[in-house]
């Protein structure tokens, strides 16, 4: 009865939500992501309304498996719905010269800190606390850059939430493998907006080389990765490297979509270059969370 | 020769009212020593279990390793008692290693975040009625959620040691539903929202 509720809150109902949302925003301005429009694009109601989709069908997910979290957050999990909040907020105006850079800047610098509250207060000196604190801040100032950039390099829309969907789906599979079926399920809500976005862009898009994500929806993905992330490795048993991997996969990805090279293998061969750059650090995360798991020893099935 | 007289009863009289101060003052110290001694937990006989119901259809027991506390029992009003417990998270042990990691996760008791359950009573009294027996209120904390509970104690013993050292025994069971610290995890699921804790304590005077 459990796993019903769970696969229905947890996958079905944000999927049909944030699927719903995507395909209002993209009949509102069907061509508003087409390469060439791409830079002027930004702005609009229908491209907040795609990031929306991420955001309102997390925080729909969230709501049905956890219900309304106490404010302010105690556990990192509550920070994940607020997050998805923050998300929202500064994807209305990350197009704006001047304020979203601020807001990415104050962002990675509060976030980390915020969600962190009980490690730098249990776990850290003062001075281990502040290196942690500048290397958090850098990761994700730079993740949210090139998760910004990845969504106009990858050279067909439809693999952008591909990309997304193996990333965020790797992530579920080595939170579960680390002992929290929990912190799982709510990586299982991105999975979920992320494979909606990714086939409805198949199944409705006649020009699958226009773009997906508009810049406006790197906040909410951003924060609720990083957010995971976090509590994956801080409170939950990810192993370091696996954790240090998933964060490589996006910058990876971004950063062989620009190689020349590759852009000039064009077509599918260039697509599939930038899929492998993103998913072969995913696949080596979850081989080493699959050995570090004991999910071959001998006290399995308690 | 009479002023002298005087001067020396003067003295006499004050010097026995030092000493009836210093007397009264010791004696009155003593007493009060005696009316609230501290105890420190023995966590090596003392123990903390819990219950919980698995799949609706057995109990499944676990225990925490490692705690600390302190009891100040004051025996002529017993409403100045205190108790105070500080139970480490990560010391959780169900007998199997895989699901003790589990219970350490942020699905449970999320003991990277939060490394220790505390209790620090807010009022005891004599259970009415009922010989030995302590009505205990004070604040649960867990997963940073403080809640306040009443329980009633037993005052299982007490006598000396073989050191002669005070010693001082309890014991407690009592039930909280964990959805109300915010640890929702596998609730109407396979695992009860009630847990039904045991504190058995054994206590040595500090």
């Amino acid at each position: 009865m459990l796993l019903i509720k769970q696969l229905f809150f947890g996958i079905l109902l944000p999927a049909i939500v944030g699927g719903g949302i995507f395909v209002i925003a993209r009949s509102l301005s069907p061509k508003a992501y087409a390469t060439a429009r791409y830079e002027k694009e930004q702005d609009g109601f229908a491209s907040w309304l795609i990031a929306a989709a991420l955001g309102v069908g997390y925080i729909v997910g969230y709501l049905g498996l956890e219900g309304l979290p106490v404010f302010p957050p105690k556990l990192g999990t509550h920070w994940l719905f607020y997050l998805a909040i923050i998300g929202l907020i500064v994807a209305r105006f990350w197009h704006r010269a001047v304020w979203g850079p601020i807001a990415q800047i104050a962002i990675s610098i509060i976030i980390p800190r915020l969600l962190l509250t009980s490690t730098f207060k249990h776990t850290w000196g003062p001075i281990e606390g502040i290196i942690w604190w500048v290397c958090l801040a850098v990761v994700t100032f730079i993740l949210w850059h090139r998760v910004e950039q990845s969504f106009s390099t990858l050279p067909s829309g439809a693999s952008s939430p591909f990309v997304y969907f193996v990333l965020s789906g790797g992530t579920a599979l080595i939170l579960a493998l680390s002992g929290s079926l929990r912190l799982a399920q709510h990586c299982g809500i991105l999975v979920a907006l992320f494979a909606a976005s990714w086939m409805l862009t198949l199944g409705l898009q006649r020009d699958r080389k226009q773009f997906i994500f508009p810049r406006g929806a790197s906040p909410i993905m951003t924060l609720l990765l990083i957010g995971i992330w976090m509590n994956g490795y801080f409170f939950a048993e990810v192993p370091a490297m696996s954790a240090i991997l998933l964060v490589i996969s996006p910058l990876s990805s971004a950063q062989v979509g620009r190689i020349k090279e590759v852009q000039e293998l064009g077509g599918w061969r260039s697509t599939l270059f930038q899929i492998a750059a993103a998913a072969l650090p995913v696949v080596i995360a979850i081989g080493i969370a699959v050995i570090r798991s004991g999910l071959f020893g001998d006290n399995n099935g308690y | 020769m009479k002023i002298d007289l005087g001067r020396n009863r003067q003295t006499s009289y004050i010097g026995g009212l030092v000493l009836a101060l210093l007397i009264i003052g010791f004696t009155g110290s003593t007493q009060l020593a005696d009316a609230a001694d501290t105890y420190e937990i023995d966590t090596a006989h003392s123990m903390i279990l819990f219950r919980a119901k698995h799949n609706s259809i057995a109990y499944n027991y676990g225990r925490f390793n490692e705690f600390t506390g302190k009891i100040t029992m004051d025996a002529t009003d017993i409403s100045k008692s205190m108790v105070e417990f500080e139970v480490k998270t990560a010391s959780v042990d169900t007998a199997n290693e895989k699901r003790d990691q589990h219970l350490r996760s942020p699905d449970f008791f999320s003991a990277k975040q939060f490394p220790v359950i505390t209790f620090k009573s807010t009022k005891v009294n004599m259970k009415e009625g009922e010989k030995d027996m302590l009505e205990v209120t004070g604040d649960l904390e867990l997963l940073g959620v403080k809640k306040s509970i009443t329980v009633d104690v037993e005052i299982t013993g007490k006598g000396k040691g073989r050191q002669g050292e005070s010693l001082i025994g309890f014991e407690s069971t009592f039930t909280i539903n964990r959805s109300e610290f915010g640890m929702t995890y596998g609730v109407g699921g396979p695992i009860s929202d009630d847990i039904r804790l045991t504190v058995a304590i054994e206590a040595k005077q500090g």
